[in-house]
């Protein structure tokens, strides 16, 4: 007889405790982040009998054949492109909202009302000193009004490109971790436990990467993975054991663009893609406000040289500079104001530069051009809005059916509990009944 | 099987939960401010239209102010014109009466004295000053409008003033010059009121058949100059009127932008307020549930 009743119950009951021990895991990792559910597979030991002996019962009990994991490589791709597209909405719509709300928040556009109301008041008196030094007023503030702006979008271009940065270092350093979670896969032993951890450190450094840019994987069976980055086309970047260096560069209007050991590369999804077309939009905005600030500026100084201030003079500038962050109000006494026509005497009420300078920003309407690019940005914002609650709404719902697959179910785990506990008293059992047996036998002849 | 993952509902609890909430937070936010939207994204095409909506009310307001100002100046300069035909009438009294007959020279040049203090007045009125302290009469120019230098009194303004805008591209002249007020022609050609005053209050201060002769001849003179000021108010009463419809425009126009604006951006507090009620609802609901259900683990059985 080949079979040991003792030896197959002691085997069932190490399974029993192998698989209570993963369902113990289970549960304490029930919220842990990138935990794939174990589950143990039990294979039953035996041999066929020799020739001759057909009718032998050759029975050796159960062991723990692997340790699996539960995931699905499917849905896991699905979650890091999917999370991929919402990071790069979510960033570029952030962008885009922080832009939305320097322009809206800094009050220009009300300010050039304020200045076209200041011109227009001193059309009803335009010799009256208080109504020029409104307008003087009106136009320092306009003036700082568009240096905030032109500040405050430096100040998201700035908070973008840093994000960027710490992301570029951050992803060469996912990738470095990735070349040695590949090492260590070659070398663990496959069904083992070490192994199912490294996978699940594996597919979670995966999705973080995923985040920044999108990533190409191919999977080998000892479960390495070689990963290329962003699109157009996609540049290898952890092969084995070795990752490459991923790197960004700033041009001159502020944009990013990026490569792979220093191939070009576009990120394609991610954060690193929203920043860089957030960083992409900051820079025509940036060039329309300027355009606003700058033709502003040429329309009233232009009017000023072609009348006469208060006291007779030959009309000087109000403003320097051509960008919205180095427009600035250069002249400081009301009287400079040019409202006559050039000929007309020292202190005239003749208002008929004054009626040619509203014209001119009348035809400008910088107030109107300044709206325009609010309701673009804002319109964009509102549109970026409806993609990114898509986007996260496909990119929830597929890892909700990631974690329906792989994360662990408490209930699923006490009825394990429950029953990997019978298993092993049921093993105790079968063991109780071999001594039994075993003292049956000892008694015989007693 | 299906595995219902513990992690997966919780996480998707946490989502519905939060977006509920996030969405009364809205709604309340629009009852407070009454304004729907909260910033230009939340509707870009009403933003824009918000705004545009500010930018006339804005104007308007510089209009209305403009617009009371040219109605001062015009009442002003209506009132002076009503002392200048007081002026013209008296003057012309006492011509009828120098004109007589039965008067000595005595009492003709005692008149005459009368008309030159009238010259003088007459002056001092066409010099009045606006409300801002210009003068009524001169135009566009800096100083006054005209110079006595004792025999002729020179007008020394400019040919128009200023016209003030009123809204709606509108524009009216504040005030008039002194020529359209002062000078009117007469059978012997062009003339002003303060030559025919100064002529004749030196005519009757000569005496004689001279100053008969002048009294009567100043009568036609006085009574063109009388028609000239008349035909001026008149201008001037329907300057105001032209203002005073214009300003009811303004008016309407700014209830309109009113009505506008709380159209296309205020929030409405009955749909708001039962939407926010709806919300509070689903989301107790949610919790509720959530609650129950949290507390219905297979674990709580096992004792």
């Amino acid at each position: 007889m080949a079979s040991d009743l003792l030896s197959i119950a002691v085997s069932g009951a190490r399974a029993a405790r192998g698989a209570l021990d993963v369902t113990a895991q289970n549960i304490a990792n029930a919220s842990s982040e990138g935990y794939v559910r174990r589950s143990l597979r039990i294979e039953e030991v035996s041999a066929s009998g020799g020739a001759g002996r057909i009718g032998d019962i050759s029975l050796s009990g159960s062991r723990i054949a692997e340790i699996r994991r539960n995931a699905d490589p499917f849905l896991q791709g699905e979650v890091r492109r999917t999370s991929g597209d919402l990071e790069r909405a979510n960033v570029e719509l952030k962008g885009l909202r922080n832009m939305e709300s320097a322009l809206e928040q800094s009050g220009v556009f009300t300010s050039i009302v304020e200045f076209e109301a200041a011109l227009q008041q001193l059309a009803g008196d335009p010799v009256d000193p208080s109504r020029r030094a409104a307008v003087i007023g009106e136009a320092t503030t306009l003036a700082n009004k568009f240096n905030i702006t032109a500040s405050s979008f430096d100040a998201v271009g700035d908070g973008l490109r840093f994000e960027a940065d710490a992301q570029v270092s951050e992803a060469n350093i996912i990738g470095g971790e990735l070349a040695r979670v590949n090492l260590r896969l070659t070398r663990a032993g496959s069904g083992s436990s070490d192994r199912a951890a490294l996978l699940d450190q594996r597919d979670q450094l995966l999705e973080r990467l995923a985040g920044f840019t999108s990533v190409t994987t191919s999977f080998e069976s000892d479960g390495t993975v070689a990963v290329s980055l962003g699109t157009n086309p996609p540049r290898s970047f952890v092969q084995g054991g070795t990752s490459g260096a991923l790197t960004s560069a700033v041009a001159a209007d502020g944009t990013l663009s990026f490569a792979v050991d220093g191939q070009a590369v576009s990120p394609g999804s991610g954060s690193l893609a929203g920043a860089s077309l957030a960083l992409t939009e900051l820079a025509s905005a940036r060039t329309r406000l300027d355009t606003i600030a700058a033709g502003l500026a040429d329309a009233v100084n232009n009017a000023q040289a072609a009348g006469v201030a208060l006291d007779g003079s030959p009309g000087q500038p109000i403003f320097s500079g051509t960008t919205a962050g180095t427009l600035q109000v250069v002249m400081t006494d009301g009287e400079g104001l040019a409202t006559a026509p050039a000929g007309a005497g020292a202190g005239s009420r003749d208002d008929a530069n004054l009626s040619a300078l509203r014209q001119s920003l009348a035809s400008l309407d910088p107030a109107q051009q300044l709206s325009g690019l609010l309701f673009d940005v804002s319109s964009k914002v509102a549109g970026r809005n409806v993609t990114q609650s898509a986007l996260e709404t496909i990119a929830s719902s597929a890892r909700v059916s990631l974690e329906q697959q792989s994360g662990v179910d408490l209930d699923a785990e006490a009825a394990n509990l429950i029953r990997f506990q019978q298993a092993f008293q049921a093993s105790g059992r079968a063991m109780q009944v071999a001594s039994d047996i075993f003292d049956t036998l000892l008694g015989i002849g007693r | 099987m299906i595995n219902l993952s513990t992690g997966a509902f919780y996480e998707r609890t946490t989502r519905q939960i939060g977006s509920l909430r996030a969405r009364a937070e809205s709604l309340q936010q629009q009852i407070g401010t009454g304004e729907r939207l909260e910033r230009s994204s939340d509707d870009p095409v009403a933003a824009a239209r918000l705004r545009m909506l500010g930018r006339t009310e804005r104007l308007a307001d510089v209009d209305s102010r403009n617009s009371q100002l040219a109605e001062a100046d015009l009442s002003l300069t209506d009132k002076t014109l009503g002392s200048v035909a007081d002026v013209i009438v008296r003057v012309r009294q006492l011509a009828v009466q120098a004109a007589s007959s039965t008067l000595s020279d005595e009492q003709r040049s005692a008149i005459g004295v009368e008309v030159a203090s009238l010259r003088e007045n007459l002056v001092v009125l066409a010099n009045s000053r606006n409300i801002a302290g210009h003068a009524l009469f001169g135009g566009q120019t800096a100083g006054a409008a005209y110079v006595d230098n004792g025999t002729t009194v020179q007008f020394v303004g400019t040919g128009n003033a200023t016209p003030l805008e009123i809204g709606e591209g509108q524009s009216v002249e504040p005030s008039l010059t002194g020529p359209e007020v002062f000078e009117f022609g007469t059978a012997s050609g062009p003339s002003d009121l303060f030559a025919v005053l100064g002529d004749l209050a030196s005519a009757l201060a000569a005496g004689g058949q001279g100053a008969i002769d002048a009294s009567s001849a100043a009568l036609a003179d006085l009574d063109a100059g009388l028609e000239k000021v008349t035909t001026a108010q008149t201008v001037v009463g329907s300057r105001l009127n032209w203002i005073d419809l214009m300003s009811e425009r303004r008016e309407n126009n700014a209830e309109r932008i009113a009505d506008e604006r709380s159209d296309v951006g205020g929030a409405d507090i009955a749909v708001t307020m039962t939407r926010l009620q709806e919300t509070l609802t689903v989301l107790e609901a949610s919790q509720a549930s959530f609650v129950r259900l949290a507390n219905l683990s297979l674990f709580s059985m096992l004792r």
